[in-house]
């Protein structure tokens, strides 16, 4: 008798645990590009040392990204970038995005398609969080779950300006952010 | 006589100002990017270190190897390798991580030096070398423990 109910707790909390950690998918493999354009130049800036997670039971959608890992084509852009007056990195290593799937019940993560995501949230740069509402697209296949958007982000919002100078004319006031993450079972 | 000599001087100092200040101009907007792997490491030690220095005091941690302008401290880092993967840019990821540590250090390769992990298995001890971007935490959003990042490594033999 004892043994059975050792046998049924062990079961349970078994399958709580695998029911848990189903519902959580992670993603280290990840890229997330910068666009600016302006008459002057266009600016691009990569990163792919972000992570990611994605609860499928909730909806909920989280990524971190660490602001030194964007890689310009310019040593210059890429010290600017990161210096005081621009997105000050040292004092504020990562931005991050929190949000949620408003609309689960047209994601299917079980079958295989391409499923349009409304995701709502919010997203924190350089220490200021500003309410987000972006498309995204999840692509289920053979069991992976790939996770991608394409958004504008207004720098003024986050505290990003520049009054003069050459960064004034060369970078956009509204830069294009694309994103894409390839996810994994925890 | 005095006079025209003044300007003279004048013009020759102003001319070659502009060259100093036009080259040094060219050379600010075409700089090279660091070379991390010829430049000296600036702190040696394991993976399980800077881990827990991290997880222990993270801004005193981010304001000792973070660099304000992005040219952020060069480690080497010896530790365990638990997994080897890449990223979207084809570059590979190598992950040391010590027995027991909630977080690892996450070092990701170049395309120069991407073949050096070729000849790495899980469970070797090795040595890497790079800059890093970011420090171990554990977030509550992700509910997981976010490794050190690491760029522009190689392997280092000694």
């Amino acid at each position: 008798m004892k043994k059975l109910v050792l046998l049924t707790v062990v079961v349970a909390l078994f399958a709580t645990i695998s029911a848990t950690g189903q519902s959580k998918l992670v993603s280290s493999k990840s890229h997330i590009k910068f666009f600016s354009t302006t008459p002057a130049e266009n600016i691009e800036a990569n990163n792919t040392t972000s992570v990611s997670t994605i609860n499928t039971a909730t909806g909920e959608i989280v990524f971190s990204v660490p602001m030194q890992g964007f890689e310009f084509e310019k040593a210059l852009m890429q010290k600017h970038f990161n210096g005081e007056d621009f997105l000050n990195t040292q004092e504020f290593p990562k931005a991050k995005l929190t949000g949620k799937i408003i609309n689960l019940d047209k994601v299917n993560f079980s079958a295989d398609g391409t499923y349009d995501a409304h995701v709502e949230g919010e997203l924190t740069i350089k220490g200021v969080t500003k309410p987000v509402h972006e498309m995204g697209t999840i692509t289920v296949k053979g069991g992976k779950v790939d996770a991608s958007s394409k958004f504008n982000i207004t720098l003024a919002d986050y505290g990003v300006t520049f009054a003069k100078g050459k960064p004034s004319t060369n970078v956009a006031k509204t830069v294009e952010v694309t994103l894409q993450a390839e996810y994994a079972a925890q | 006589m005095k006079k025209r000599k003044i300007i003279k001087t004048g013009i020759i100092v102003a001319v070659a100002g502009f060259v100093i200040a036009g080259a040094v101009g060219f050379y600010m907007f075409n700089m090279p990017h660091r070379d991390v792997q010829s430049a000296k490491a600036d702190y040696s030690l394991n993976s399980s270190e800077i881990v827990a220095e991290y997880l222990t005091d993270a801004d005193a941690a981010n304001s000792k190897y973070l660099a304000a302008d992005g040219d952020s401290k060069v480690l080497e880092v010896a530790g365990t390798v638990s997994k080897i993967s890449e990223d979207f840019n084809g570059q590979k990821v190598v992950l040391l991580k010590g027995d027991g540590d909630k977080a690892g250090v996450s070092a990701t390769f170049t395309p120069e030096t991407n073949a050096n992990v070729e000849k790495l298995e899980i469970g070797q001890s090795i040595t890497v070398k790079g800059v890093i971007r970011s420090g171990a935490a554990y977030d509550s959003d992700l509910e997981l423990y976010e490794n050190v990042i690491l760029e522009k490594s190689d392997v280092v033999t000694k």
